[in-house]
């Protein structure tokens, strides 16, 4: 069979993706992700006052406005030296842990199981329950995901008062309080999503859910509840091979989700940061500064090897006809390809059941979209729980009087996980304004193109080997990508390599 | 109806300000024949089809009722658009093509409707609106353009839309009720309000109790920045979310309907002549209102002063 190279246009992503993929006897052999649109957020945020990024930063993203209005602000704090009180990172948290359950849901719903649809699975043993759940707009988990997913952001509203792009957050604290009627609001939206999450996703108790702890409990679970979105999913996942494919990169990145506002010795956040590598000791600590981004390959302007995000600079420097091909820059870890996300956050945490699943059947793309369903649940209890102690102390504070003259000129650092996974901000202040800013987001990571070495990203590597069972239609690499929960928005700015080999089709997927 | 939705240089923000209104739901529309040619995140059909709908608009084979386009309109490099192109085109010309087929273009959002944030100082990727750019009346289009309804673009201002101002202007196209449009060319239904009116910090304002830093109770005008008093939007008549509006939970409004949007200079800060502010409420004159402000301190009551009342 002739090798060639497809270039694949993907929607129901946040923002545009093209990848050129290369296939040889019906599996890709090489694989790059070519994306679109430069928008320059970087470039904006140079010369503006601090408090301005509170503003500005939440619009690089729609879906995840909140994560980069958190971590701004986590970077004027680093900045200046401020820990904010308590009550503060709870509302913080409690409208990042809602953003991140809409995301969740609305990727899994909207964006990931429509593709189960597809007319290549028509003759599944589920067909019919999958269409009936799936289709879009007529599917009863599609329509019901629109409206809960309404639902769980009305928390995000109670709080910071609109979603999305609202800036409630600020060195220091939160612009207001949960009062006691906010919270009874917030502690009834979240029991009237977890019981529909209950009924019509796991089809049981949220507990007993997180209870599971390996893959055969799984296996039961699902096997006496066939009606659930959670078993539908898992059977079309199954059938479509998703199991077996899409491990990519198997080192993964966990920055760490929502500060606890009383960390401890041995736990700093909710879903605790770190770097999962396997093997013996499959968890080490996270080092913030082994991260760097490389430009080899990219259309900013040119230097050798890496930069530290904060030594970092993005100078775009458009050249469609050289080997550079993209936008965006490549992150890496001790120059290591990392992926991020729910995956990542659970193996990093020691969730028993994926930790299991993994032990068995590697990363695959289903275990990776699992995961972002497993997590969902986790976050419900979280929100839960927040609410209870934000109403243990509601008469605490929620902001702290900065004292004169902390807002001085500095460097920082904003480190938390968004819906896609590890997000940073890295800022330098001079003479009272920004002089630099740099935001990998999780996409970033992901979507890397290759680094200084030649390396390519964890995406690239995790298309190697998809089978590609009909090229004029390449439903495998779709599943692959979409189970990342691709957010092209944020960074990815890739453009056309321009490389060709052999017949060349332009595709969508 | 027919719509075909694009996405230019966006953060997907306006996407999920459709997708979060409720009243109405965009199911609701759906149901009620609204037809989504594309989408480009609700969308199940390949990219390959998409190709093949602009084509049959632009070739006159399909009629197209209505075109949304969300995200500031790139015209970098050298007003190619090729850093964001489709096709092997700018996006921009693939829009501006569509946009001539169509019944009616919305500019869903200040960045497709006047630049918005990606054409903030220094607009690196050259970004401009359908129809303005920031204040200038000329952007993808000049000021004379009118779609096949004999409208011009109209504006659906926010950053993001009202997420009900997008479903309830589709509504109104479905069922046939006109859209009447301001200078900005936003539709009069929902940009007669100041988004201070509703405020539930009024009463604050009213007696002049002006905070100095974020996180308390009284009004955010005079010393944080905000733009209630000068921005047209529905936020505080009809809530976001069902739920609240930014100035109900301490954030200051940043005027994201207008075409300055986002001002330069500080957002949290009100410049001011004097004490009062530089921006008086619309349509106010200073004298009028330094006299009123002056008298409105000395009737303050003291549960305001003492900052008792939530809200």
């Amino acid at each position: 069979m002739p090798r060639l190279t497809l270039e694949l246009d993907l929607n129901r992503v946040e923002g545009d993706l093209t990848f050129q993929v290369e296939v040889e006897d019906g599996r890709v052999v090489e694989a790059r992700c070519v994306g679109t649109t430069y928008r320059g957020f970087e470039q904006i945020m140079i010369g503006r006052v601090p408090r301005d990024a509170l503003v500005i930063t939440p619009r690089i993203c729609g879906i995840c406005s909140t994560a980069h209005l958190y971590a701004a602000t986590l970077a004027l704090e680093d900045a200046w030296g401020i820990a904010p009180p308590g009550n503060a990172i709870q509302i913080r948290n409690a409208t990042l842990m809602a953003e991140v359950i809409q995301s969740d849901l609305r990727q899994t719903f909207l964006f990931f199981a429509p593709d189960f649809c597809h007319e290549r699975y028509a003759d599944s043993p589920a067909r019919a329950a999958v269409v009936d759940a799936f289709a879009p707009f007529q599917g009863w988990a599609h329509r019901e995901t629109l409206r809960y997913s309404r639902r769980i952001i009305e928390i995000v509203a109670l709080l910071a008062g609109q979603w999305p792009h609202s800036s409630h957050m600020t060195p220091g604290g939160v612009t207001a309080e949960a009062t006691a009627r906010k919270i009874v609001d917030g502690q009834s939206l979240v029991t009237e999503v977890t019981r529909w999450v209950e009924q019509r996703l796991l089809g049981g108790d949220l507990e007993e859910w997180l209870a599971l702890s390996d893959a055969d409990a799984l296996s039961e679970w699902l096997a006496t509840r066939p009606a659930t979105a959670l078993a539908l999913l898992d059977q079309a996942a199954r059938f479509a091979g998703l199991d077996a494919i899409g491990s990519g990169s198997p080192l993964m990145l966990a920055f760490g989700a929502f500060p606890l506002a009383e960390p401890t010795a041995n736990r700093s956040h909710w879903l605790t940061p770190g770097v999962w590598r396997g093997g013996d000791r499959p968890v080490v600590p996270l080092e913030p500064a082994r991260i760097d981004e490389h430009v080899r390959y990219s259309w900013f302007r040119p230097y050798p090897g890496g930069k530290h995000p904060l030594a970092g600079e993005t100078v775009p420097d458009y050249q469609p006809a050289s080997d550079r091909y993209s936008w965006a820059k490549a992150p890496r870890y001790g120059n290591e390809v990392m992926q991020t996300g729910p995956l990542a956050d659970l193996l990093v945490d020691g969730d028993p059941l994926i930790r299991s699943l993994h032990r068995r059947a590697g990363g695959n793309a289903w275990l990776r979209q699992l995961a972002r369903l497993r997590r969902m649940t986790h976050l419900l209890r979280f929100l839960r729980q927040t609410f209870d102690q934000l109403a243990a102390r509601r008469h605490e504070p929620h902001i702290m009087l900065l004292p004169d003259g902390i807002e001085q000129d500095g460097r920082g650092a904003g480190l938390l996980t968004a819906a896609r996974g590890a997000l940073g901000h890295w800022i330098s202040i001079r003479d009272g304004a920004f002089n630099r800013y740099q935001v990998i987001t999780p996409t970033s990571w992901n979507a890397s193109p290759r680094d200084s070495a030649g390396t390519p990203g964890h995406w690239e590597q995790s298309l190697i080997g998809v089978p590609v069972r009909d090229p004029d239609d390449p439903l495998e690499i779709a599943h692959v990508i979409r189970s990342h929960d691709p957010c092209l928005v944020c960074t990815v700015h890739f453009l056309d390599a321009g490389r060709q080999t052999g017949r060349r089709v332009r595709l969508g997927v | 109806m027919r719509l075909l939705w694009m996405q230019a240089g966006a953060c997907g923000g306006d996407t999920l300000s459709l997708l979060s209104a409720d009243h109405p739901p965009l199911e609701q529309l759906i149901d009620e024949g609204l037809e989504l040619l594309w989408q480009p995140s609700l969308s199940t059909d390949s990219t390959r089809r998409l190709t093949q709908i602009i084509a049959d608009i632009i070739a006159g084979r399909t009629p197209l009722d209505i075109l949304c386009v969300e995200g500031s309109l790139i015209t970098a490099p050298r007003n190619t658009g090729l850093w964001d192109p489709l096709g092997g085109r700018g996006k921009k010309d693939v829009i501006a093509e569509l946009a001539g087929a169509a019944q009616y273009v919305l500019a869903v959002g200040t960045c497709a409707a006047y630049g918005g944030v990606h054409a903030a100082p220094p607009n690196p990727a050259d970004c401009v609106g359908m129809q303005f750019t920031r204040t200038q009346a000329d952007g993808l289009f000049r000021a004379d353009w009118r779609s096949r309804s004999g409208l011009p673009v109209i504006n659906l201002a926010g950053c993001p839309t009202h997420p009900n101002t997008i479903t309830k202007a589709l509504a109104f196209l479905l069922r046939g009720l006109a859209l009447e449009l301001d200078p900005w060319q936003r539709p009069t239904d929902f940009f007669t309000t100041t988004v201070h009116q509703g405020c539930t910090r009024n009463e604050y304002h009213e007696y002049d109790v002006e905070d100095t830093t974020l996180g308390g109770r009284g009004c955010l005008f005079f010393n944080l920045g905000c733009q209630g008093p000068l921005t047209l939007a529905p936020c505080n008549q009809e809530l976001w979310n069902s739920r609240s509006s930014k100035t109900r939970a301490g954030v200051p409004c940043f005027g994201c309907t207008s075409p300055t949007f986002p001002r330069d200079g500080n957002l949290f800060r009100t410049e001011k002549l004097g004490h009062i502010p530089l921006q008086l409420p619309l349509g106010v004159q200073r004298a009028h209102y330094m006299a009123y402000k002056d008298l409105a301190q000395q009737a303050a009551p003291e549960r305001l002063i003492d900052r008792k009342m939530e809200p």
